[in-house]
């Protein structure tokens, strides 16, 4: 069922049923998806998982071998003009390190298609949603990690784009700064921006996400309001994770699996549900310990967003 | 939005003290080197150090040798207690350009032209050849000049000899007419007769050290805007790595913006680098460069825009900054070594000369000479200067080819 938001919010970003073919492999197959403004989508899988190409596409840097790629209704590919309504923010910090903050924000307004009468007022206004007006005339390379990722995302927002995709945002960088990335993220969305953003971090897409969208090997596996695919995947039980102290045999692999129990990468640890936090972690310890399984742990907790990804993809994601 | 490509690259050459040296700078004091060395070993005024052994040491030789030490262009050492393996040695090892022995044994000066061995014995190293004629051309002339009764004296011996016999009178009067002679030599009048009375010279541009000068600087120049250019260019691989360029390509102005507004940069950075050049030759050496500033700034743009657009040619083709640098180092150098930038294309042979057309250097250094050495107009170098505007275009067209497909795919 789509959300409310996609009910009044036309799409900014439309892809249907899109496939990238790579080296003779399918890096994205059959992938549909979409942003609205107003809305933050958060696309999350597994290095390797097709999540920058999908950013490729919607900035028009690559064509789809099948399917469409929508930016506001038209093609941004071949529509050059309609990724004024784009903004990116890559991975890296991507400013020039020897300019001054003020400096990298005109001279990065202008390459973004600012009018010059516009500039000063533009980034004047993102100097304050950094928080970064006292540090105005500091060269970037003087920044802590923080500062430079907040003018990092500042710096896309010059243009006034309808959509801002963000490539790993937090990387790297500390609690409280992630805080203010996430309170500036919030804030354009308040707007009416819609955001697309790739992350590893499980808390920050449970934080910021309005929709997640799950990549596993180039297919969406599940998408959805992040409480709902909790509700939908644990119902009204407990997220389980056992770590054994070594890998089951297959027989003992078999009856975890026909216990509902699905394994992780490498066979340590497995993912479950489980209905009461106590009694069930110890009426899995009993049912471990007879099926000769050395145990190293057996946790019970409220159901998470990661509990989710890790049953859906029995992988864990580098934080 | 490509000028702000171009206002970023302008704050980066400011904030970057190193490579504001390395483009005007250095380029500069290259030149003045360059420019010193082709003025002091031009022909004109060419100096050469002579390590002298007077064997004889009589009135004649010393009356020689003292014309010779005269000479602005030579310098005469002389030692007594050398010999004649230490004036070998001395010019071997190269403390001095060309040795000058003059035999005790050797036919006497002033009755030279028997069968004997020649009076002057010139000692040289291969590897200064050219110091051999340039001596010899001095002491002909010091040899008529300064010692025109010695001269004048053999010829009438050889008359003597050959076709006739004079009388006694006649023998006081040549006597007399070659003292005379001399005292006129040693008085500083000219009298008497040389080779050199045969010979007028003509130039047929200006002055040769001014030329050479002016070579020079063409010659560095376009080194140096190669340099600078593929520096500047390589900036793309940086923004690529930083990501500046992935942020850009998700705008609307693409990678087009990234490649003009580089190309813009390079450009007017050539211009104001070979203006600091040809300004120094200009202000030091007298290189007419106002009388010809249109010319001069019509050829600077079609080099620059040559160097500017093979520069980004090969950043977009290169995939890192250090295949980029070690590619460039290797052309820059192969090319401007057959082009004429580091040794003139007039010493080299004649088929490195013709290789040489087939590199940018030479057709700019071919525009600047024809410029300042042979003042032609502009109308004259309209190939040079298509050439290299037409290189630079091509290689800005493939750069932005190479630039799209990197970053949008086929």
């Amino acid at each position: 069922m789509p959300t409310a938001t996609e009910q009044t919010t036309p799409p900014l970003l439309q892809l249907d049923g899109v496939r990238v073919d790579l080296d003779g492999r399918s890096v994205l197959n059959d992938v549909s998806m979409s942003v609205a403004g107003g809305e933050v989508v958060v696309l999350l899988g597994p290095n390797g998982a097709g999540k920058t190409t999908l950013l490729s596409l919607a900035c028009g840097r690559r064509a789809p071998d099948a399917g469409r790629v929508r930016l506001a209704g038209h093609d941004p590919r071949t529509e050059s003009s309609v990724r004024r309504q784009l903004g990116f923010v890559p991975q890296h910090v991507a400013l020039y390190q020897h300019l001054s903050v003020v400096e990298n924000l005109s001279v990065l307004g202008r390459m973004m298609g600012v009018a010059r009468g516009d500039l000063a007022g533009r980034v004047a206004e993102a100097l304050d949603w950094s928080g970064l007006a006292d540090r105005a005339r500091d060269r970037v390379g003087t920044l802590s990690g923080g500062m430079r990722r907040r003018l990092n995302i500042v710096a896309s927002l010059l243009h006034e784009p309808a959509l801002l995709l963000l490539d790993e945002p937090t990387v790297g960088v500390d609690v409280a700064a992630r805080e203010r990335v996430h309170e500036l993220l919030r804030r354009q969305r308040s707007q009416g921006l819609g955001i697309l953003l790739t992350t590893h971090d499980l808390p920050q897409a449970t934080e910021l996400a309005d929709r997640v969208v799950m990549l596993v090997d180039g297919s969406v596996r599940l998408s959805g309001v992040p409480g709902k695919l909790i509700q939908d995947t644990f119902a009204d039980k407990r997220e389980l994770t056992v770590t054994l102290a070594q890998p089951a045999t297959d027989p003992q692999s078999r009856t975890l699996r026909d216990a509902g129990l699905t394994p992780g990468r490498g066979g340590l640890t497995w993912y479950g549900a489980a209905d009461n936090e106590h009694a069930d972690a110890r009426r899995w310890d009993d049912r471990l310990q007879e099926m000769a399984l050395a145990i190293a742990e057996i946790r019970v907790r409220a159901p998470t967003l990661e509990g989710v990804y890790l049953r859906l993809t029995g992988e864990e994601l580098d934080l | 939005m490509s000028m702000a490509i171009f206002h970023a690259m302008v704050l980066g050459l400011l904030r970057d003290r190193g490579a504001l040296l390395m483009s005007f700078f250095l380029p500069a004091v290259f030149f003045v080197i360059m420019a010193e060395i082709f003025t002091t070993t031009s022909g004109e005024s060419l100096q050469l150090n002579v390590v002298v052994k007077d064997e004889l040491d009589d009135e004649v030789s010393g009356r020689l040798l003292s014309a010779l030490q005269a000479t602005p262009t030579l310098t005469l050492t002389s030692d007594p207690d050398l010999d004649r393996d230490a004036v070998r040695a001395l010019v071997k090892s190269g403390a001095y350009d060309i040795g000058l022995i003059v035999r005790a044994d050797g036919e006497p000066l002033d009755s030279a032209g028997g069968f004997g061995a020649a009076p002057l014995l010139i000692v040289s190293d291969p590897a200064r050849g050219v110091a051999i004629p340039m001596l010899a051309g001095q002491i002909r002339r010091a040899y008529f000049s300064a010692l025109p009764d010695v001269a004048m004296g053999n010829v009438i011996g050889e008359l003597e000899n050959q076709f006739l016999t004079l009388t006694e009178a006649q023998h006081e009067a040549v006597a007399e007419g070659l003292l005379e002679m001399r005292s006129e030599a040693e008085a500083g009048r000219e009298v008497g007769w040389s080779f050199e009375d045969l010979l007028e010279q003509e130039s047929v541009a200006g002055g040769e050290s001014v030329n050479l000068v002016a070579y020079s600087a063409g010659a560095v120049a376009f080194l140096f805007l190669l340099f600078a250019s593929v520096h500047g260019a390589v900036s793309l691989l940086e923004e690529r790595e930083a990501g500046i360029l992935d942020r850009v390509l998700a705008g609307p102005g693409g990678i087009s913006i990234m490649v003009n507004g580089k190309l813009i940069y390079l450009v007017v950075q050539g211009i104001v680098q070979v203006g600091v050049i040809f300004m120094a030759a200009w202000l030091i050496y007298d290189v007419d460069v106002p009388a010809n500033l249109i010319e001069w700034l019509v050829v600077t743009l079609a080099a620059s825009l040559a160097a500017a657009g093979l520069a980004m040619l090969l950043a977009t083709a290169c995939t890192t900054r250090r295949q980029a640098q070690t590619v460039a180092n290797t052309v820059i150098l192969v090319i401007s070594a057959l082009g004429g930038s580091m040794v003139p294309r007039f010493f080299m042979p004649e088929a490195l000369r013709d290789l040489g057309w087939l590199t940018p250097n030479t057709w700019a250094l071919e525009a600047y000479s024809g410029i300042f050495w042979r003042q032609e107009p502009l109308t004259h170098l309209a190939l040079p200067i298509g050439l290299l505007a037409g290189i630079g275009v091509l290689g800005w067209q493939a750069a932005l080819f190479l630039a799209r497909r990197r970053a949008y795919g086929p």
